[in-house]
């Protein structure tokens, strides 16, 4: 227990930061409750699965900068197509849609893999290009929802034999969230596919001379990516019951909670779970700060002092430890 | 001495009770109002939050703002909305990023018996408040005016705001409906500046080198750039038509051989709805839950137009603002109190 805990410790701490801000904004607001708890989840829904993209792509030692436009023009896809359309009709929508995000998240590993053009480069290309996607499907906000996705992420789950005053903690959006994470992130985890990424990542020449495919993986990295893109534009369309075409700030988000969350931006070390505990992190700040009507200013100051300071203080935690 | 001693008792019981009774009427005087809008870095928008506050410290009835002001989409807005129902606020004003993107937390809100009030433009959730400049008559008033001023026919270009923002489409309607009754006038170039300034300068720098002729342009309120850039061209004037942003309003007096037309758009709208809020946390409500304030047009070729540009000109405000800073019967405060933009805590 102690050395998984050891081996685990930015996670740890991450966690340990979460419950601190949560007692906080307990006494900051102390009616803060069970409804509070389902809107942060709520809230969290796109920047989780942003971050979740992120987070396989910077793995496998890239960067994604398309994310937030791709989230854009799923989130349009899917809102004009279940416009005035049946309910069933989301049924199709909705794997339609992943696999449009499927695709053009392959589309951008095989541009990188075959041009050889650094990542940065080719995925800003592609941030232009599906931005002008997204304004081709629809030029304003508009479009609608099918009920029951909307009311996938509303209100709690009810477990029969446990109490509601428990349930009332689980909200829909959060089991959404961790089902749809945990059905490709633990898979891919166990798989040799997994261990590929992080090898690339890690080192490309050692991977390639240990015999990974190194440019299938990568493709295979940024195609999850865009699964992932493509499931953050979704939760979009269902808590708004639209679709916008201007990516929405995922992109810099994304970023902030991969770093936060102990993922190395060179690639190879981190996980899933720290970069979504951060999304919770960062959320909950802003909660707090909303809660004590601190000038709307000066809020993203703190933010941003407080990212720094965490990753400074883990850095050097990290050093000390090294040290004999 | 018994009797005396619990008599000193009841007395004492009277005294609190009358005191707790006093705190609670005293606190239907301090409100707390939250406050959500999603652009950030805009004249306009400043202003609007500069009113809030002013008049949230005008009214002396709010103790406390929460404001929620940054840029962000619809998910985020909604995002915010909840985080001030979680702040426990009386009453929210929010200017809505999209008609209908964040009504789910707005019906959340009304239904934990928050008073919602939308300025500037239109929600769909029925259980909200409006309170709007009319934004139809807004784009009509300024069309009507500049193509009659173009004699009826010719090119105009069409500068509009933000894409799917409901204050434009309603901008359009009016826009549409003045085109309709000028079938001579066309629309040679239409583009969405998403009301920032430095997005609309170049889109007309761009136009411009086209070398496409045009006699006249309709602004959706970034105004004083475009005609820095007809001029910085040195583009022949066209007459212009711009909102009553101070550094817009300046111009229709001092730029030689400018026409062009301010119709009145006031950002102290914001201010309204704090006190449409207020009203309503009284138990005054409005008899429609969409009020509508009818904006004006001054224009820079009669006579009466001149006058009251010139009554209304403002050097000293922030070019950006708008110079209708207060909005008669709807805000209490001082021009002095809305340019120091503090709230009651501040």
């Amino acid at each position: 227990m102690t050395s998984f805990i050891r081996r685990q410790s930015w996670v740890s701490g991450l966690f340990a930061l979460l419950v601190v801000l949560f007692i906080l904004t307990r006494i900051i607001q102390p009616g803060y409750g069970s409804g509070d708890f389902g809107s942060l989840a709520r809230a969290a829904l796109p920047y989780a699965f942003a971050v979740a993209a992120q987070t396989v792509v910077v793995i496998a030692g890239g960067i994604d900068l398309s994310v937030a436009s791709l989230m854009a023009l799923t989130s349009v896809i899917a809102a004009s197509m279940m416009n005035s359309a049946s309910e069933e009709y989301a049924l199709f929508v909705v794997p339609f849609v992943l696999a449009v995000g499927f695709l053009v998240g392959a589309l951008n590993g095989l541009l990188i893999v075959v041009t050889r053009v650094p990542d940065i480069v080719v995925t800003l290309a592609t941030l232009f290009i599906l931005q002008g996607a997204a304004l081709m499907v629809l030029e304003a906000p508009g479009g609608a929802a099918a009920e029951w996705l909307k009311a996938s992420i509303v209100g709690t789950v009810a477990i029969p034999g446990i109490p509601e005053s428990v349930t009332a903690w689980i909200p829909k959006a959060l089991v959404v969230l961790l089902v749809c994470l945990g059905l490709v992130w633990i898979p891919l985890k166990r798989s040799a596919l997994g261990l590929s990424i992080y090898a690339i990542g890690s080192s490309e020449l050692a991977a390639f001379r240990s015999g990974v495919s190194v440019a299938r993986t990568r493709i295979a990295a940024y195609a999850i990516g865009g699964l992932f893109g493509a499931m953050g534009g979704l939760s979009l369309t269902m808590s708004t019951g639209i679709g916008a075409p201007i990516p929405g700030p995922y992109l810099l988000a994304s970023v902030a909670a991969v770093v936060l969350g102990g993922v190395t931006l060179g690639g190879g070390k981190g996980g899933l779970v720290g970069p979504i505990v951060a999304v919770f992190i960062l959320r909950l700040m802003r909660t707090d700060l909303t809660l004590l009507a601190i000038d709307p200013n000066v809020t993203s100051i703190v933010e941003g002092t407080v990212m720094v300071a965490v990753v400074m203080l883990g850095a050097f935690l990290a050093m000390r430890e090294r040290r004999p | 001495m018994r009797i005396v001693k619990s008599l000193g008792w009841l007395s004492l019981l009277a005294g609190t009770a009358l005191m707790a009774s006093a705190v609670g009427s005293m606190a239907k005087d301090s409100y707390t109002i939250g406050i959500s809008n999603t652009v950030q870095g805009n004249g306009w928008r400043e202003e609007m939050v500069c009113a809030m506050k002013a008049e949230a410290l005008a009214s002396g009835k709010v103790t406390k703002l929460n404001i929620a002001h940054r840029n962000t989409d619809a998910a985020g807005q909604l995002e915010d909305i909840r985080n001030l129902i979680s702040a426990g606020v009386d009453a929210i004003v929010v200017n809505p990023s999209d008609p209908s993107g964040v009504n789910a937390a707005l019906k959340e809100a009304t239904d934990k018996g928050i008073v919602v009030v939308a300025v500037d433009q239109g929600v769909t959730e029925p259980s909200a408040y409006v309170i709007s400049n009319n934004q139809e008559e807004y784009g009509y008033l300024g069309a009507k005016w500049l193509f009659t001023q173009m004699g009826g026919k010719g090119d105009v270009v069409y500068m509009r705001g933000a894409a799917g923002a409901s204050a434009d489409s309603d901008r359009d309607k009016g826009f549409k409906k003045a085109l309709a009754e000028f079938p001579d006038v066309k629309v040679v170039h239409e583009v969405y500046t998403g009301w920032q300034q430095d997005q609309a300068k170049q889109q007309i720098l761009d136009f411009i080198a086209t070398g496409t002729p045009f006699n006249g342009i309709w602004t959706s309120g970034i105004d004083n750039v475009i005609v820095d850039a007809l001029q910085e061209s040195q583009t022949p004037l066209v007459p212009v038509v711009g909102a009553d942003n101070a550094g817009f309003v300046g111009q229709l007096s001092s730029v030689e051989g400018l026409q062009g037309a301010a119709v009145t758009n006031p950002g102290s709208i914001g201010g309204a709805g704090v006190t449409l809020a207020l009203q309503i946390l009284d138990g005054k409500k409005p008899a429609d839950q969409t009020v509508l304030v009818e904006p004006q047009i001054w224009d820079n070729t009669t006579d009466e137009g001149k006058a009251k540009l010139k009554a209304a000109a403002d050097p000293s405000l922030n070019p950006e603002w708008p110079v209708s800073i207060s909005i008669p019967d709807w805000t209490t405060y001082t021009k002095e109190q809305i340019v120091a933009c503090k709230g009651p805590a501040d």
